[in-house]
């Protein structure tokens, strides 16, 4: 009873004395000059409390809202990525068969039915796998955000 | 994260309002974390002038970081710790001699007296509560620049000790004990000034 408690036990029973431990608080409770240095403590945290909060003498919102760019003109290194390819896709697929329609049949009439089944087989596999992990990634995704 | 950790549902609604292209969201944000922002550039920045481009800078970087925001804590200690980062770059670059350094602990510390002479209460009667707080408002500009943006984040704005250490980067026993030398630093000069008021 006679060894008082460090000053950190003594600054944690001026801010929460539920965190303290049992052998600490019943010596602080009982004991005048660990309530006296308590109490400087909690006149202190009062103190603290009760200053007055600074504030910007500018409307913040007014100065970086027109700083920032629109919608429209931004456009994410992902996006642009992802748009050109489609662009790029598109053209690759699309000009030969606007120029060689008549014989894109042609193309595939002596193929034999096996390379077909690979071909759409491998193709099936693929955009399954695509669409599970895009799934995944999608359920995550809401997950994070909390909307389920 | 959970909710657990403060993510409240119209922090995420602003969010994604604001990728969306809603400007207006990210004024919203601002006015909602406008006050922690100005606690933190007062406590780290002396300089008026340079408050106001700071603050403009951190909601900036704000808003073209928010796309990478993970929603690991409140969105309000994100920009906190933006803040206080912008301020600690800025601190560094102007190579700015601060009273105390930025995390210099003993060196600052004042020797430990026999903290039970003397109490404040002893002198409320002496000071009037106004005289106090300007005391008390000056001992605490007078800290280090690290205690007193804890000790102004802890005691004035409720942050948890985690929050505070989301806010600076340093471990959380970091925080805890430069928080312990902070109060009792600043313990330690009002008890001094007090004694000498005494007197």
């Amino acid at each position: 009873m006679n060894i008082h408690p460090s000053e950190k036990e003594i600054q944690q029973f001026a801010i929460d004395k539920s965190d303290c431990d049992t052998v600490a608080i019943v010596h602080i409770e009982s004991c005048a000059k660990c309530l006296a240095e308590v109490s400087n403590y909690q006149l202190l945290f009062t103190g603290i409390g009760q200053q007055n909060k600074p504030a910007f003498d500018f409307d913040l919102s007014a100065l970086v809202i027109p700083q920032l760019p629109s919608a429209k003109t931004r456009l994410s290194p992902d996006q642009f990525i992802s748009g050109f390819l489609v662009f790029f896709i598109s053209c690759f697929v699309g000009v030969p068969v606007v120029l060689f329609n008549k014989y894109i049949l042609n193309m595939f009439s002596d193929i034999s039915p096996f390379f077909i089944y690979a071909i759409i087989g491998s193709a099936t596999v693929i955009v399954i796998y695509k669409t599970l992990s895009l799934y995944k990634k999608y359920q995550k995704q809401m997950q994070l955000l909390n909307f389920n | 994260m959970n909710d657990s950790k403060g993510n409240n549902p119209e922090d995420k609604h602003l969010i994604n309002r604001v990728l969306h292209g809603d400007t207006r969201a990210f004024g919203i944000i601002i006015k909602n974390t406008e006050n922690l922002v100005a606690q933190i550039v007062f406590k780290m920045v002396p300089t008026v002038e340079d408050r106001k481009d700071l603050a403009q800078d951190i909601y900036l970087k704000t808003f073209h970081n928010l796309e990478g925001f993970k929603f690991e804590s409140k969105l309000s200690t994100w920009i906190a710790r933006i803040a206080y980062n912008t301020c600690l770059s800025w601190i560094e670059k102007k190579k700015l001699i601060l009273p105390g350094n930025l995390h210099d602990d003993e060196n600052n510390d004042l020797p430990l007296k026999n903290v039970y002479q003397h109490s404040f209460q002893d002198s409320e009667s002496i000071l009037s509560q106004k005289e106090l707080s300007g005391i008390l408002r000056k001992e605490i500009d007078d800290l280090p620049v690290i205690y007193k943006t804890l000790i102004t984040l802890f005691h004035h704005e409720s942050m948890s000790y985690e929050e505070l250490s989301q806010v600076t980067g340093l471990p959380e026993g970091t925080v805890k004990s430069s928080l312990f030398r902070a109060r009792r630093m600043l313990k330690e000069k009002l008890l001094s000034k007090y004694q000498k008021e005494a007197l």
